[in-house]
């Protein structure tokens, strides 16, 4: 009797503290350990399937494999269909993009006026591609607490230029995980909807495995599935560069 | 196409179909029909190409790779003048076709040692940050029988090395290649031959009875035929930057000596006889790429050093002949240069400008002309279907006189992708100028046309 008097007082105590903590949690901290959270992996290579799916609910496939090693270095190379077979992006700290184009036979240099626009017929810009952490970017604010949810607002800070005036982001409480992400446009209208599904663990880290962006203007939406994933394989810096990007794996 | 070409491509396919069940091999490719119709009298079809273009990519270790680009093409009009052309079995005159190696090379990556990558075989080497002009871009000759098609290249056998190295937090990279074989660029067919034709002038009062041309290649051993280049690539301030030189041939033939002998006195007619060589060139080059306020701007730039080439006209007026000797290129360098930008707009609109001194086939100071090229592209329709309603290039012959001296090439185009791997197009090359502009020497060649593709 005296043992459960004991487990109950810690069980108690334990949600009286977490309680105390979390809501004592800014939207600051929670944004920067969302921020912690999805950038936690070391580096990741993964075989991705990528669904385009029209108001008609026709589906183009995409298949493409995807490099990614800390916070802001990205590869993406095209395997099907046929003909961007081969077409290879590359995000690089500072805004510096590259794609090869195998008909033209050389690397080229995006502008980062390219950075708003779509990536290759999906819903996703390239921004959206390359934006990794939100705290350096946005100012966040704590609209809303659930029991399963912290619900935040960001706007981008005055020197960042973002094509959305606002963002939501539903934030999950047990492990930090952003589960929708809700982006307005300059008039404040409802843009595109992000929703991160099938969250599990792999090794250490959280990964969602499915990904769909729904653009609510265009009524067009592209779903993300990871086939396959593996994670903090020591993939060597040599894989984010020129050299490799033009490089058939 | 002749009975070996029939055995290459047959074996070529053979190898592809029976290695890729057992080995790491893709195919890709695509067949593409490309037809267009002159919109001035006679209104004629003038472009007549269904082309097979099958890749094969294998990758049998970590480190090698294997690459060859095969066209089939069948191109131009049944050239059928009587039955034994079509009882002909080659086929070659009621059905022409051709078949072309793009490339076929091999990757050895970190050959040695891991800063080392190795490529050789028949490759497309392009230098250059600019759109499709490239004046830094001299090691492999230009495919121009497409002559809407310039920034082409066709493949060479060559050595190609580069070197990766890490200076700090700099990336520096160092290309080397050597070519060990001349190979000239293709010119485009008859009709459009004139965009590319110096003057030319038979003495006055005759009448021409015959023209020949003859070209002199460079001899096949490696002092005579070789040429290299090399390249030094890196960033720097958030630019990248790189600085080429090159040591060879310029691709495009030179008017050497012209024979010029009566025909037929009476009639006043001769016979002309041309020989054209191809100038040694080095060029000193240099190109930048970096955005400035989000807009995309590249430069490049090369400084040709021709070696100087002579011109002999003869006039055979038996028992005597004339000879007049003058300079067809001089070795005083020139400059070539492309300054460009692109930005994209919201809502799928994309602008391309660029401003080009010296085009693909002007050589020689005093000889450049200046042209202003863009291009404004709208996709739309999930990027299903892509517009490009200005697309122009304008070019001046002379600054001071332009009313004269302009050409002006619109290209509007439409492309309609409704399933992957598949597009139609439609588009149009519309010219007018005046004066001796390369654009105003086609004014007369309008043209529409229409291609498909399916890639596989």
């Amino acid at each position: 009797m005296k043992r459960l008097a004991l487990t109950m007082a810690f069980i108690l105590l334990s949600l009286i503290v977490r309680t105390v903590y979390s809501q004592d949690l800014t939207a600051v901290e929670i944004l920067k350990k969302t921020d912690s959270v999805i950038t936690a992996v070391k580096d990741a290579k993964t075989k991705t399937k990528t669904i385009l799916i029209d108001k008609d609910k026709n589906e183009k496939i995409r298949e493409s494999e995807i490099y990614e090693r800390g916070k802001d270095k990205r590869l993406i190379r095209f395997i099907s269909p046929a003909d961007q077979k081969g077409i290879a992006f590359l995000s690089l700290p500072d805004d510096v993009q590259y794609v090869y184009l195998p008909a033209f036979h050389k690397v080229r240099r995006i502008a980062s006026s390219a950075k708003n626009t779509n990536f290759a017929g999906t819903d996703f810009t390239y921004d959206d591609l390359s934006t990794f952490e939100y705290s350096p970017l946005c100012i966040p604010k704590l609209l809303e607490t659930t029991n399963e949810t912290y619900i935040l607002e960001l706007t981008p800070k005055p020197n960042v230029k973002k094509d959305y005036s606002k963002l939501k982001m539903w934030i999950r409480k047990d492990n930090f995980y952003p589960v929708k992400y809700e982006m307005y446009d300059k008039n404040g209208k409802l843009w595109k909807i992000l929703e991160r599904r099938k969250i599990e663990k792999v090794g250490n880290y959280w990964i969602s495995k499915e990904v769909e962006m729904r653009d609510v203007k265009a009524n067009h939406s592209t779903k993300m599935i990871i086939e396959k994933i593996e994670v903090d394989t020591g993939l060597s810096d040599d894989i984010f560069t020129e050299r490799y990007l033009s490089k058939v794996n | 196409m002749n009975m070996r070409d029939n055995i290459l491509f047959s074996a070529f396919l053979i190898i592809i179909l029976a290695t890729t069940s057992i080995a790491d091999i893709s195919i890709n490719g695509y067949i593409q029909t490309d037809n267009r119709l002159r919109l001035e009298e006679p209104k004629t079809w003038t472009w007549n190409e269904n082309k097979l273009n099958m890749k094969l990519d294998a990758k049998p270790s970590d480190k090698i790779r294997a690459f060859g680009e095969i066209r089939l093409k069948g191109i131009g009009f049944s050239n059928a003048n009587s039955t034994s052309d079509l009882q002909d079995k080659s086929k070659k005159n009621a059905i022409p076709y051709s078949l072309e190696m793009q490339e076929a090379y091999m990757d050895i990556n970190s050959f040695l040692t891991k800063k080392l990558d190795l490529r050789i075989g028949r490759q497309v080497i392009v230098w250059g940050t600019a759109d499709k002009i490239n004046p830094s871009s001299n090691l492999c000759p230009d495919d121009l029988e497409d002559i809407f098609n310039f920034g082409e290249k066709i493949g060479v056998n060559a050595l190609k090395a580069s070197f990766y190295q890490k200076i700090g937090e700099t990336d520096l990279t160092l290309t080397g290649v050597f070519i060990p074989l001349f190979t000239p660029s293709t010119l485009p067919s008859s009709e459009w031959s004139k965009a590319f034709a110096g003057d030319f002038e038979i003495p006055m009062g005759m009448k021409l009875a015959s023209f020949s041309d003859k070209l002199i290649l460079p001899e096949n051993k490696p002092s005579k035929s070789s040429s290299f280049g090399l390249k030094l690539s890196t960033s720097l301030l958030g630019y990248d930057l790189s600085f080429g030189y090159y040591n060879g041939y310029d691709k495009l033939p030179l008017v050497k000596t012209i024979f010029i002998s009566p025909k037929d006195t009476e009639n006043q007619t001769v016979d002309v006889i041309v020989h054209s060589s191809y100038p040694k060139i080095q060029v000193i080059s240099g190109d930048i790429v970096g955005e400035i306020a989000s807009i995309g701007i590249w430069a490049e730039g090369a400084v040709f050093i021709p070696k100087e080439t002579e011109m002999v006209e003869t006039f055979l007026t038996p028992p005597r002949s004339l000879l007049k000797k003058s300079v067809a290129l001089d070795d005083e360098p020139y400059v070539k240069y492309v300054i460009g930008g692109d930005y994209n707009f919201k809502h799928g609109f994309y602008l391309n400008m660029q401003y080009v001194h010296g085009f693909i086939h002007e050589r020689g100071k005093g000889n450049l002309n200046d042209y202003l090229v863009q291009r404004l592209e709208y996709k739309f329709h999930n990027d299903e279907v892509k517009l490009v309603p200005l697309s122009f290039a304008v070019g001046i012959d002379d600054w001071e006189n332009i009313k004269e001296n302009y050409g002006i090439v619109y290209m509007p185009e439409l492309t309609y992708s409704p399933y992957d791997s598949f597009e139609l197009t439609l588009g149009a090359f519309i010219l007018s100028g005046k004066g001796n502009e390369l654009f105003s020497k086609l004014k007369d060649n309008d043209e529409f046309y229409i291609r498909a593709k399916v890639s596989f």
